[in-house]
């Protein structure tokens, strides 16, 4: 991704703040908005932070609550819920990244070969389609099709084969999920991986086809590397939300197969937080989570930068 | 192109991580709360603050007169048919001409600001008052704000469950008024129908024995739900509630309702109302003087065995073991499922209409209430005998409380009086007309009237009333009255108790009741719940009984 990238002008030919805020003005402009929103629903309620040392009291406020110090961190620390749910995020996430990951991709390169356009922007809505649909209709639609009263288990029955529990199955718990994010979000997913081919020279193709390069081995020497960039990006900026596996989604199913399988960081802090009043118990267990998120992105950044990729941003 | 593609990406997914950051303390500040002092009243001082009872002599006779239960319970008196010329309850106007702010809970849509039905109100009552019906899903958040600011409005409703939220134990005699003086004993003779509400309504605006809340809707049958089941379906294949004396019973409609392949289950959820056939107590039950919490009782073990055991029968629909709640009225008006657990709320005319949309014969009933062996006296714990609570501000002088008491007299006039008939249907011609003899909205009525504006400040006893479905009312108040006899109030009732935050997080106990709810889901064995419950006593549960005994239970008694 970088290899077409101009080098950075260095050293001297430096600009005085003036004269590069009005040549950017424009550009400047036009970020004001997404930096106003970032400002007011993300740095804003970073305040909120503090109630973490706190036993925070929504009625006295913030100001007037009393410091407990980490006492919520050595409680939390002590507490098997927290652990199992930080077992079930590490899990998930993991198994997420082995089965999900791979299937934009893979998306983007079939769809990438369907020359007719026309096939091709209809495929490409059909699979952009579920993104839109809330977490509640997507496991709805799961639950009616392939619940214990669904369409598939009701065919079983009426037919004497023995009915499929797959959806209160706790045990299949992490492959029921990814193939319901699978279905929602990998043609979603495949996105920035067109937008990548998209801008891979169509003169190398013609060049390796001149050659004698089949179809393999053009994806293996032009398509892939020509993606690495990208690949390598998505890959660290998952990692980084690696205990970010979703909210809704558990929140939805959490009494189909029990909290024990279900509960993950997100839903432990609303959970044994928020719902029960222990708004400082839950605002310590997402700081804890934050924390160690922005310790893996940073961790997965630097791999990218010694493999000799972007990563976040160019060294 | 493809560096800019990815810097945004880079953006939103940055944001999503700082989101992640902030979400909890965010959330965190959206209400909820604590309170660092246990208010609860003594026995004495609970007498003397109480107003005194007089039934209201004007008020329309019922159809089916209310039965009495042991104590405080009652039914709710119920009405087949609207009077058709209302009597008065009420001579002249009430108020002086004062001008007021109220406000009160919405769960709906909010009325144009200053519309016809306001103006007719304002004239019939004499005084200029402003409502301002407020999202009741955010009542929790907006309210502490106001009492922050110490900026509560003249009249407010603060509705008893919220009342950890509020601190409302903290805001009595600071910034909402001690009306004491005005109604204990027989000062209330002064507003007659405020003093047709039962006793037992007035004792939850009751703090530190003074007399501070004005009861809504009050009843003496506020119990928490039933087992229903579809009446039409069971009657037709000669199955009646009275056949049903055990859990055995139970299960057994289990195996002859069922029928899988036509995708019919007997059961849906009924663990929540059914677990008291095993006479387990209501939160807590005094043995020899000391506390015992249900999870430590036998009788919640017995009572979740057989629901576990019924999980796995094969008689429970299976979206209901998949935790799925919010279709559970779409399974049982289609007849997916038979029987389920619910709160009476469910028992009225638009529950009738929306189950008769799915099936012509529809008709919801009830078991009675039962013992899991089919011996001995079954038990009903009461809840509530009023849960939606009206307070006036501190900051009103005499005079003014006085105009608002007896606005609120208006307010809590008997049902089918002429009062009633405005305060709950507005002007006739303008906002209702009669249609066979019953009041129904004009579309200005329907756009403009939000019957729980005023009725949320003050309002009379709770009526079973359906007009237009006299086979709903007959059900309820048949089934009410064949049950009154078992209502008992557990211990605490009607104690305004409130817990310092930490005790109430013990007294949640979430990871138990996780535990439990896959357990009667068949996800999870009794014993597992044992271990649960094991560890919740060691920490939190002993911290929970231990605080109640001190702050409670030694201070004040069960308050019975």
């Amino acid at each position: 991704m970088s290899t077409a990238a101009p080098k950075r002008p260095a050293g001297p030919a430096r600009l005085t703040w003036r004269t590069r805020l009005r040549r950017d003005k424009s550009l400047l402009l036009m970020t004001v908005p997404a930096v106003v929103l970032l400002l007011v629903f993300n740095y804003v309620p970073l305040f909120g932070i503090v109630t973490a040392f706190q036993e925070y009291d929504p009625l006295v406020g913030v100001w007037h609550s009393e410091w407990v110090g980490f006492d919520q961190f050595q409680q939390l620390f002590g507490d098997p819920a927290f652990w199992a749910s930080m077992k079930n995020t590490l899990y998930l996430s993991f198994v997420q990244l082995v089965l999900f990951f791979p299937i934009p991709i893979a998306l983007a390169l079939l769809l990438n070969s369907v020359v007719s356009e026309r096939i091709r922007n209809f495929f490409q809505s059909v699979v952009y389609l579920p993104h839109f649909f809330s977490w509640v209709l997507a496991v709805t639609i799961f639950q009616q099709m392939l619940g214990g009263a669904g369409v598939l288990n009701q065919f079983l029955r009426q037919h004497d084969i023995g009915t499929w529990d797959i959806m209160t199955n706790p045990h299949t718990f992490a492959l029921l999920v990814t193939s319901q994010a699978i279905w929602k979000e990998a043609g979603w997913g495949i996105i920035v991986f067109l937008a990548a081919l998209s801008a891979i020279n169509s003169e190398l193709y013609e060049a390796a086809a001149a050659d004698g390069a089949g179809r393999l081995r053009r994806m293996w020497h032009i398509t892939l590397p020509g993606l690495r960039g990208v690949i390598v990006l998505m890959l660290v900026l998952r990692l980084g939300n690696a205990l970010s596996v979703g909210f809704e989604q558990f929140l939805v199913q959490r009494d189909a197969v029990g909290h024990e399988a279900a509960d993950v960081l997100d839903t432990f802090s609303f959970y044994y937080g928020i719902a029960t009043g222990g708004y400082s118990y839950g605002a310590a267990a997402g700081l804890f989570k934050s924390v160690v998120s922005l310790l893996l992105i940073w961790g997965a950044n630097k791999l990218a930068h010694a493999f000799g990729e972007d990563g976040l941003y160019r060294r | 192109m493809r560096s800019g593609l990815n810097r945004r990406s880079f953006l939103t997914t940055a944001a999503t991580v700082a989101g992640a950051a902030a979400m909890a303390p965010l959330l965190s500040a959206c209400g909820g709360g604590s309170d660092k002092k246990a208010a609860a009243n003594t026995k004495e001082g609970l007498k003397a603050a109480l107003p005194a009872y007089v039934p209201n002599a004007n008020a329309v006779k019922p159809d089916i007169a209310s039965v009495q239960g042991a104590g405080d319970a009652a039914t709710d008196p119920a009405y087949l048919s609207y009077p058709a010329s209302p009597p008065t309850s009420v001579s002249g106007v009430p108020g002086k001409g004062g001008s007021y702010t109220a406000i009160t809970p919405l769960w709906g849509t909010a009325p144009p600001v200053g519309n016809s039905f306001y103006q007719a109100m304002n004239k019939a009552l004499g005084v200029e008052l402003t409502v301002k019906p407020t999202d009741g899903i955010n009542y929790n958040t907006i309210i502490p704000t106001m009492t922050a600011a110490k900026k509560l409005p003249d009249w407010i409703n603060l509705p008893s469950w919220l009342n950890s939220n509020f601190n409302t134990g903290g805001l009595v005699g600071t910034q909402l008024a001690d009306l004491t003086p005005y109604l204990s004993g027989d000062n209330i003779k002064k507003y007659p129908n405020l003093a047709a509400l039962p006793t037992g309504a007035w004792q939850h605006g009751v703090w530190g024995d003074k007399l501070y809340g004005i009861p809504c809707f009050s009843t003496g049958f506020g119990i928490p739900g039933a087992t229903f089941y579809r009446r039409d379906i069971l009657e037709a294949r000669g199955i009646t509630a009275d056949q049903i004396k055990s859990a055995d019973d139970l299960m057994n409609l289990g195996k002859e309702l069922t029928d899988a392949k036509r995708g019919v289950w007997a059961f849906d959820d009924v663990w929540t109302y059914l677990q008291f056939a095993w006479n387990v107590p209501m939160k807590w039950r005094v043995d020899n003087g000391k506390l015992v919490h249900p999870f430590e009782t036998q009788e919640f073990l017995e009572a979740l065995d057989w629901h576990n055991r019924l999980a796995t029968s094969g008689y429970m629909h299976p979206d209901a073991l998949a935790g799925d709640v919010s279709n559970g009225s779409t399974r049982f008006y289609s007849g997916k499922t038979l029987i389920g657990g619910g709160g009476l709320g469910a028992w009225n005319l638009s529950d009738q209409q929306s189950g008769a949309a799915a099936d012509p014969n529809y008709r919801r009933g009830a078991f009675n209430a039962i013992t899991a062996d089919g011996k001995g006296t079954p038990v009903i714990y009461m809840g509530a005998a009023a849960s939606m609570i009206s307070y006036l501000n501190a900051g009103l002088k005499p005079a003014q409380i006085e105009e608002l008491l007896a606005v609120a007299n208006y307010l809590a006039a008997p049902y089918g009086t002429a009062e009633y008939t405005m305060v709950n249907y507005g002007v006739e011609g303008v906002h209702h007309t009669r249609v066979n003899g019953a009041p129904t909205f004009t579309e200005e009525g329907k756009k403009d009237v939000q019957v729980t504006t005023y009725s949320f400040l003050a309002a009379s006893g709770s009526v079973i009333s359906n007009p237009g479905g006299e086979q709903v009312t007959r059900d309820y108040a048949g089934w009410s009255a064949a049950n009154v006899k078992y209502l008992t109030k557990p211990p605490f009732w009607g104690m305004n108790l409130s817990m310092p935050q930490a005790i109430a997080s013990a007294d949640a106990a979430q990871n138990v009741n996780d535990t439990i709810k896959d357990c009667y889901h068949g996800k999870k064995k009794v014993s597992d719940v044992q271990d649960a419950i094991a560890s919740w006593r060691s920490g939190p549960g002993e911290r929970l009984k231990q605080w109640m005994t001190d702050n409670v239970l030694n201070k004040y008694g069960t308050g019975q």
